[in-house]
């Protein structure tokens, strides 16, 4: 297919994903709008996860560092009265810069040291959120963190309290940074990353600095990471070291591993599938209790079935689509007169 | 839409329903959810706890006693509105005690499933219910008073009013064995530890007993106890508290202190599933034991002055379904089903702002273990916490047994002051919080 062909085959599935995204809250009962919007959230949670992975790093402390751009963006908003969209820009710069500050030690490490110390960082910081209850709230956290409020356009009230509304603030930052977060891949320092994770030694031989690119990989997924903490933070209200502990980090990794990690929709794909499973069907069918043994079992046979991911079924889906498109059944022959 | 095609595919009833039904109601059957299909109406109240996860000791076995009680009052005619008989049922959402997830529940259980009122353990989730309630002005209830401020005027604490019964125990503690005059403490350090530390720093000092060190505030991660355990012991004490651990950390802590050699005196809010750790210790190093909450097959609770209806019938019939299982919360959800029914009966109504009202009338209502007042005022900024009397219980030949109903408003009003310089200290007041 020609590119500009492709190109535009392209603009029309996003046109009719946006379409569906934008009409999906209403298809939805008023809980589930409320689960769409962590869902939301989550997306990004785990696609920045997914440009840490790019080079190779796997890390457990990416849900702290999310804590860190909501500790910094509920306190810029509460502490210093600033603005809410500008104190989650400022969640994820200070998310970012702490991951800077973080990469000196950590990226002395690779693989499992590098995984273990992230944990460790992780901690650390969970530690002294705990310990200093001035500004941080100790370990119960910050509550009444500013909203986003309302706001009157010409008669109309958009109250961002309702799920709705907040899901649109949601969809359109997510799909900013994810936008950035694609087009990063696709950039030279993308493809980089690539070969700092499979030929280190041949990018290193030619002349690449790995390390930088291992923490340029790293400040830039924690500042996206920084961003869905914020989101989280002025959506919820509240937030307390608990919410960003290892458990939560699990989750981001099954989401990870479950949906694949080769492409760009494998962690989407991972994290949604997960989500509603989780928290809408599971609920709806009455196994609100069993919940953590349904999940675990879907884990166990996703990776024992499913063990390039969720995002190993898409090609197939299309192969067959396409192979379903270009093999319509013969048409019938009609006998020629005289035929017997 | 979806969840419409979801309810219409699958609804929760039809699939149990079905279910039961292959079985022949055999044993799936006896698993059903108490439902009240006879009845013209029916109330539902929500159960907004934490079902699963490692805080599930305080949520589950309260929904498991909640049943228990809409099955009693259901078969005792229901509840009686205006004349009208009202069966009650409970729907439950497991909120894993993450806020966020407490707020998708409580606007599910208003919004969608109609309750009329719900019933939540508090803590880490109330903050992240707190505008739902404020905004859909629905009555709620929490287990931790800690929970209570001036802002939330819909928000109860009916039942239990954590930590400040704990400075019972220690009163009963330095009444009944003077000699023990210093004490240790170690707690996890998170939203439920540390209220009840300063309540324990209180009762100590209020007591004459010396604390030897700082309080020992451990993650909530910790799951080796033996270096908590040796540092509680270096200081050779007569006392360690427990403050309000989690049953996870009580158990292996109480093991530890067992295997490095301690015979002291042991006081702590809770001892859920205390027997495992009798069997796991012995009789005689848990002898002496000092905590909060009763078996409620104990001969003192048939007293008149108590409100719970049949609490050893309600005890066994418990044991009966869910053997091994009776906790700390296992009858308070009850108990709070009992002042929220008392209430709904007096206003004629179960809306939430006519059972508040009827609730808090008179500003006295019938506490679980006696009559008692609405208080709060100096440590909540708000007279919502129902006070009155709280039963002391030590184990003794392996059975917790009840020696007494102290007074707490009698304990605040002759050390109120040490409480709340204790609570200012570690940041507890509602005005000090987030």
């Amino acid at each position: 297919m020609p590119e500009e062909r492709r190109n535009s085959h392209s603009l029309a599935w996003l046109a009719v994903l946006y379409a569906g995204l934008i009409a999906l809250p209403y298809a939805l009962s008023y809980s589930q709008q409320e689960i769409l919007v962590f869902t939301t959230i989550n997306v990004l949670l785990v696609m920045s996860y997914r440009l840490l992975t790019l080079t190779g790093e796997w890390s457990l402390g990416h849900v702290v560092i999310m804590g860190c751009g909501a500790y910094a963006s509920a306190l810029a908003s509460k502490a210093l009265g600033l603005p809410v969209p500008l104190s989650m820009l400022i969640g994820g710069v200070i998310a970012g810069l702490i991951a800077w500050a973080l990469s000196y030690p950590l990226f002395r490490m690779k693989g499992f040291y590098f995984l273990i110390g992230s944990f460790a960082a992780g901690e650390i910081i969970r530690l002294l959120w705990k310990r200093f209850r001035d500004p941080f709230g100790g370990p119960k956290g910050i509550k009444r963190i500013p909203d986003l409020g309302t706001i009157e356009i010409g008669g109309f009230t958009i109250d961002f309290y309702e799920p709705v509304t907040y899901y649109y603030v949601a969809l359109a930052v997510v799909s900013v940074s994810l936008f950035i977060l694609w087009r990063i891949e696709r950039s030279p320092i993308g493809l980089t990353f690539h070969a700092v994770h499979w030929q280190d030694k041949l990018a290193e031989s030619v002349g690449v600095d790995t390390r930088r690119y291992r923490i340029q990989a790293f400040v830039i997924a924690s500042f996206f990471a920084g961003i869905s903490g914020a989101l989280l933070a002025h959506y919820v209200g509240t937030i307390n070291p608990n919410r960003f502990n290892v458990e939560e980090m699990v989750y981001v990794l099954t989401w990870a591993i479950v949906g694949g990690t080769a492409t760009f929709y494998g962690p989407i794909l991972g994290a949604v599938a997960l989500i509603v499973i989780n928290d809408i069907l599971l609920r709806e069918l009455g196994f609100d209790q069993l919940r953590p043994m349904f999940y675990g079992l879907i884990l166990i046979c996703s990776v024992l079935f499913l063990p390039k991911g969720l995002e190993s079924l898409v090609p197939r889906i299309s192969r067959l689509v396409r192979r379903g498109n270009h093999n319509p059944s013969p048409p019938k022959v009609q006998p020629q007169e005289g035929a017997e | 839409m979806i969840s419409k095609l979801l309810s219409g595919m699958v609804s929760r009833r039809r699939l149990l329903g079905t279910a039961a039904s292959v079985a022949g109601a055999g044993a799936l059957g006896s698993l059903l959810p108490v439902r009240a299909f006879a009845a013209d109406k029916v109330v539902k109240i929500g159960f907004l706890a934490p079902l699963t996860g490692e805080v599930a000791a305080w949520g589950k076995p309260g929904l498991d006693g909640c049943q228990i009680w809409a099955e009693w009052v259901n078969a005792a005619g229901g509840l009686t509105i205006g004349g009208e008989a009202h069966q009650v049922e409970f729907v439950a959402y497991d909120n894993e005690y993450d806020p966020g997830k407490a707020r998708a529940g409580a606007t599910k259980l208003i919004k969608e499933d109609g309750v009329k009122f719900i019933m939540m353990l508090g803590g880490d989730t109330w903050p992240g219910v707190q505008k739902v309630a404020e905004r859909e002005g629905m009555l709620f209830s929490t287990l931790l008073p800690s929970d209570l401020s001036p802002d939330s005027s819909t928000l109860l604490a009916p039942a239990e009013v954590h930590p400040i019964y704990n400075v019972t125990g220690v009163e009963w503690l330095a009444e009944n064995k003077p000699d023990l005059k210093t004490a240790v403490m170690c707690a996890q350090d998170d939203a439920l530890g540390l209220p009840s530390v300063a309540t324990y720093l209180a009762a100590f000092e209020a007591a004459g007993i010396e604390m030897l060190d700082d309080p020992l505030l451990f993650d909530p991660a910790t799951t080796d106890f033996a270096p908590v355990v040796t540092k509680l012991l270096a200081k050779n004490p007569a006392i360690v508290s427990l403050d309000t651990c989690y049953s996870d950390y009580v158990h292996p802590i109480c093991e530890q202190l067992f295997q490095q050699g301690y015979k002291g005196q042991i006081i702590s809010c809770t001892a859920d599933f205390y027997e495992k750790i009798v069997e796991k210790t012995s009789k005689e190093f848990m002898e002496g034991f000092i905590f909060q909450f009763p078996d409620f097959d104990d001969p003192a609770l048939n007293g008149e002055q108590i409100n719970f209806q049949r609490p050893n019938e309600f005890y066994a019939e418990y044991n009966k379904r869910h053997p091994g299982e009776w906790g700390a919360v296992s009858w308070e959800y009850a108990s709070i089903m009992d002042l929220w029914k008392a209430g709904a009966e007096k206003a004629g109504s179960v809306e939430p702002d006519a059972v508040l009202a009827a609730m808090k009338d008179g500003g006295s209502g019938k506490h679980a273990f006696g009559d008692a007042s609405w208080w709060g005022e100096d440590l909540f900024g708000i007279d919502n916490a129902l006070v009155g009397d709280w039963p002391v219980v030590v184990i003794e030949n392996g059975k917790a047994v009840i020696k007494g109903f102290k007074s707490i408003p009698a304990w605040y009003d002759k050390h109120g002051k040490l409480l709340v310089k204790h609570m200012e200290a570690l940041d507890q007041m509602h005005y000090q919080r987030g």
